[in-house]
């Protein structure tokens, strides 16, 4: 059982701040969504206007076609998992899991069934009887789950739930949540400030910046083609630099500066004059003395200041001018080297310098 | 090791005297005196005296004290819930301005003021007249057991009422939030989330209070002045116009078991409490 959610330019506001400013988003029935953005973006405040617990200033909000922007929580047929977990601690896991299949007043034998059935999906075997506050994070997590979705919710609301857990097991249990979403197909809006997080378990990302989507897409399309200097930030590309272009059919002709020399990129689109150019680390490469001059990309002029080693290749801070930006590279350098940072034409993201 | 453990005693020591000197001691001298008569003979006749005078007050005693804990109980997870759960801003911002007052006003005062409350021609009852809801002839006074019981209740719900509004406060607010999520209405959360998550301090405050209640003699002495009355009066009574110290004694010592049985039960969950904090 699962329905469309369609949020309709939805406002909210603590007392005189605004933190929702008019967002709409369509949710398909099955679809799992991530709302990411930074802290205070406003992304828990959507969330919270969905399950109820935060007033909606204006706007709707509609799931399969019905309008609860009026419902009070406990009417609105959604469940949620918390940051927290928030587990009843007077309870046993059983108990938990059970406590909204007692709200509908569902025989004791249909809830242990239930129970039973959430127990053994989520590999919770043994520990029916177990109280709460005796498991492990990832336990805890998973009977947080259970509970949320013993109630067989039109739409699952997670808060961030993996954020307490270990990185190791975090990994684990993104791919343990998007399958089992997948195979209930149940449409899941999942908030998080994780990048990685969100691209790997959303079939669709949208990306909140103060109180308003940035950008909605899949997660290839947010990562590869960014729809402003925010999202490319966001998504990694956060180095930057302002740039002079001039344009002429379908290559770029780049200014020579204080830090580069003429380039000429193949680039097809509509941008021209002064930009700010965006590049992620991993897109850009190093070039040393003696190596072959780049062609058909740009070239800055710098110094190696810094290094680490990540695991699978080196990352170098680089002294351009007064700024520095980072690059990946597989090779060892020292620190102090002089180095030219290569960025061919598809590791920039262009936007017109005033808007940046 | 020596001088450190010299100095300790020695910080100790006067509230060691003081509590030796003005609790321990007259304590000591009242149990004894208790089990002896005016010749100091061993006996249990203020005992045998006591159940042959007392024993329906010390029914009474229970059944006021036991009555008005179980009120204040209801009426401060009550309170405690709106201020937790309720919906309006202004309601729970009144609410906790208002329900601390009575905190501030001793027995006496309060037992005065009931006085002229609850009395056939009081305030309440006028107040009723006035507004239609009772004739003038149905008007009786409460200057009894309900006087003491509504008094009780009065006072020490406030008390109770910080304890548990605080330890709700302090609750993780999505365990609250989970269960709205899930479908339960405002009275199942409070009865099926909060209240057993407080249930200690609820506890707590409910012992104190009935400890508190057991030995307070101007709320009954003032409010209710026919028979059968609070074991505190009857103390009073056999040391201020009888002069008879061993019965007095006898009485103390019956309303030291209550009390004593609260305080165990006290100290359990306080036990159990570090316990949780140790293991948790």
């Amino acid at each position: 059982m699962s329905a469309r959610l369609e949020i309709d330019r939805v406002e909210a506001a603590y007392g005189g701040t605004r933190v929702l400013k008019g967002v709409s988003l369509d949710v398909a029935p099955g679809e799992f969504v991530a709302l990411l953005g930074s802290s205070g973006c406003g992304k828990t405040t959507l969330l919270r206007c969905i399950s109820g617990f935060v007033p909606v200033a204006g706007g709707a909000i509609r799931v399969g076609g019905r309008d609860i922007t009026p419902m009070p929580p406990d009417k609105r047929e959604m469940a949620m998992v918390f940051q927290s977990y928030a587990l009843w601690p007077h309870m046993s896991v059983a108990q938990n899991i059970g406590y909204g299949l007692r709200l509908r007043k569902k025989s004791r034998a249909e809830i242990a069934a239930r129970v039973a059935e959430m127990v053994a999906m989520l590999k919770l075997d043994g520990l029916g009887e177990r109280n709460v506050t005796q498991l492990s994070g990832g336990q805890r997590q998973r009977v947080a789950l259970g509970r949320a979705l013993a109630v067989d919710p039109q739409i699952l609301l997670l808060d961030e739930p993996l954020s307490n857990l270990d990185a190791r097991i975090r990994e684990d249990v993104r791919h343990e949540i998007k399958a089992l979403q997948r195979r209930l197909g149940i449409t899941t809006i999942h908030v998080t400030h994780d990048r990685e997080e969100a691209m790997v378990m959303a079939d669709r990302i949208v990306i909140l910046d103060a109180g308003t989507i940035a950008q909605v897409g899949r997660p290839e399309e947010v990562y590869n083609r960014p729809a402003s200097a925010f999202v490319a930030s966001f998504m990694g590309a956060n180095n930057a630099i302002r740039l002079d272009l001039s344009r002429s059919g379908a290559k770029l002709r780049v200014a020579p500066g204080p830090h580069n020399r003429e380039a000429e990129l193949p680039h097809e689109g509509a941008i021209d004059g002064k930009v700010t150019a965006h590049f992620r680390s991993e897109a850009a490469k190093l070039s040393l003395p003696g190596d072959a001059d780049p062609q058909g990309a740009l070239a800055l002029e710098g110094r190696v200041v810094q290094a680490a080693y990540p695991g699978g290749f080196w990352r170098y801070a680089v002294a351009v001018g007064d700024r520095q930006f980072m690059v990946d590279d597989e090779r060892r350098v020292e620190v102090g080297v002089n180095a030219r940072v290569v960025l061919p034409a598809e590791a920039l993201h262009f936007f017109p310098a005033e808007k940046a | 090791m020596g001088p450190t453990r010299g100095v300790s005693v020695l910080l100790i020591f006067p509230a060691l005297a003081m509590a030796l000197a003005l609790f321990i001691y007259p304590l000591g001298y009242s149990l004894v005196g208790a089990f002896q008569d005016k010749a100091g003979v061993w006996t249990l006749g203020n005992f045998v005296r006591a159940w042959e005078l007392y024993r329906l007050d010390t029914l009474f005693t229970v059944f006021i004290v036991g009555l008005s804990t179980f009120l204040i109980a209801v009426i401060s997870v009550s309170i405690g819930g709106y201020l937790t759960l309720g919906n309006s801003p202004v309601a729970k911002k009144i609410l906790d301005w208002l329900y601390r007052w009575p905190l501030f006003v001793p027995f006496i005062v309060a037992a005065l003021c009931m006085r002229t409350f609850l009395g056939r021609n009081g305030m309440m009852n006028n107040a009723f007249v006035f507004l239609g809801l009772m004739d003038q002839e149905m008007a009786q006074s409460f200057l009894d057991w309900r006087g003491i019981v509504i008094t009780f209740v009065w006072k020490q719900t406030p008390f109770v009422t910080l304890m548990v509004a605080g330890a709700m406060a302090g609750l993780d607010r999505s365990t609250i939030d989970a269960a709205r999520n899930l479908g339960a209405s405002r009275l199942r959360v409070l009865l099926e989330i909060v209240v057993p998550q407080i249930r200690r301090t609820l506890a707590v405050g409910l012992i104190l209070s009935f400890v508190t209640m057991m030995s307070v003699l101007s709320v009954p002495i003032m409010l209710s002045g026919q028979s059968p009355s609070m074991l505190t009066v009857n103390m009073a009574w056999r040391i201020n116009s009888v002069g008879d110290y061993g019965t007095a004694n006898a009485l103390g010592f019956v309303s030291y078991l209550l009390t004593g049985l609260a305080a165990w039960f006290y100290l359990r969950e306080a036990v159990r409490d570090k316990q949780q904090g140790l293991t948790r």
